[in-house]
């Protein structure tokens, strides 16, 4: 079900993005910092879903909190001429990361004791 | 890290909330892939060549910022010419003076590529030979559009008559210079490369004796250039897009 929802949602967005305008070059270092906000949310919501503690409004709050904190840091940046959104993407990557490390581990421990349960009979 | 607790609880989450979350997800994830195709697209329209460096990205960048600065103050000085324009016209309407005057600013302009003017003429197409250099007896020199050919067939359209030319949407102004920048040309200021696209208005029929036999057209075949030219009826040449200030000269 959850899978299906991120297909079905992915493919929507494709349909959308492929139709919609581009925007202003001046604005397309928010837009990636936003993408990369958007990858962290929704890896940390599949990783929280496994973990049974999937909460709608900590999911949504967390991703516009991540977003406009991390483009007002790249608007910051801009500004005093210092790359901080490479300080976000490091942070966003690396949780990222950690989220897959939990997915990852989820899905083997999984399919091994599966494994062992075919064994044993 | 113990994740056996996880597996424990696995059948807790009833369906409706998984439901639930799938859309959440789902969305979650339309906007991601929506944001991630705007901007490929975005990136591939505006930075289409790639540079390992980061200055000459950084001053690349520099450079489409300010361009996009200038067009939009460009958008909006037209606007507000347009509405100039208006305002001129509902002020001087009632007024036969006023509207003489008026007419002779039109009429300056026009004279002076102020304005976009329409009518009919011709369209030369100018375009880079496309062989390649394969041996040293060809001069690769020989295979491009330079900025002499261009000027001499701009001579050819003004002793022929014609009274607005543009090459590639950059009006011919008094002000006009047209040289040499590397591997484009430089009209008004402003870089123009191959193909050159060079409209003029005129008496189609004798702007068109530009490809006779011995003409300018027929000597850039001969070295390969791809030259095509079309008349038509109607023609639309925009105005100049600077600004013309004489500082020295003064009417005596």
């Amino acid at each position: 079900m959850i899978y299906l929802g991120i297909i079905l949602g992915s493919l929507l967005g494709v349909v959308i993005g492929v139709n919609a305008p581009i925007i202003s070059y001046t604005y397309s270092s928010y837009l990636a910092i936003a993408i990369i906000a958007a990858l962290d949310s929704v890896f940390g919501g599949i990783s929280s879903v496994l973990k049974k503690n999937f909460d709608l409004k900590i999911f949504l709050s967390g991703f516009f909190c991540n977003a406009i904190l991390s483009i007002l840091l790249t608007y910051l940046g801009q500004k005093l001429n210092v790359d901080i959104y490479l300080a976000a993407i490091v942070v966003f990557v690396g949780r990222m990361f950690t989220n897959l490390t939990i997915i990852r581990r989820y899905y083997v421990e999984k399919w091994s004791k599966k494994v062992q349960e075919v064994n044993k009979k | 890290m113990d994740f056996s607790h996880i597996l424990e609880k696995k059948c807790e989450v009833n369906k409706m909330n998984k439901e639930k979350i799938g859309l959440a997800l789902g969305i979650m994830c339309a906007v991601l892939v929506f944001g991630i195709i705007v901007q490929i697209k975005t990136i591939n329209s505006t930075n289409p060549t790639y540079s390992s460096s980061n200055t000459v990205n950084n001053l690349r960048d520099e450079v489409l910022k300010e361009k996009e600065k200038y067009d939009n103050r460009y958008e909006e000085l037209e606007k507000a010419e347009k509405e100039l324009e208006k305002e001129r016209e509902s002020s001087t309407g009632n007024n036969g003076e006023l509207t003489s005057v008026e007419e002779q600013i039109k009429e300056g302009n026009k004279l002076l590529g102020l304005t976009e003017v329409s009518g009919e003429g011709i369209i030369v197409t100018l375009k880079d030979n496309t062989a390649q250099v394969t041996n040293s007896l060809l001069d690769a020199s020989d295979l491009v559009v330079h900025d002499m050919d261009v000027l001499s067939v701009i001579n050819e359209l003004k002793n022929a008559g014609a009274e607005a030319i543009s090459i590639n949407d950059q009006r011919i102004v008094t002000t006009t210079g047209i040289v040499c920048d590397g591997n484009v040309i430089q009209i008004n200021g402003q870089k123009v490369g191959a193909p050159f696209e060079i409209k003029a208005i005129g008496l189609s029929e004798q702007l068109a004796a530009l490809s006779r036999p011995g003409g300018y057209l027929s000597i850039l075949q001969e070295y390969g250039i791809g030259t095509e030219l079309v008349k038509s009826k109607n023609i639309t040449i925009p105005k100049y897009s600077g600004s013309i200030n004489f500082k020295y000269v003064h009417n005596q």
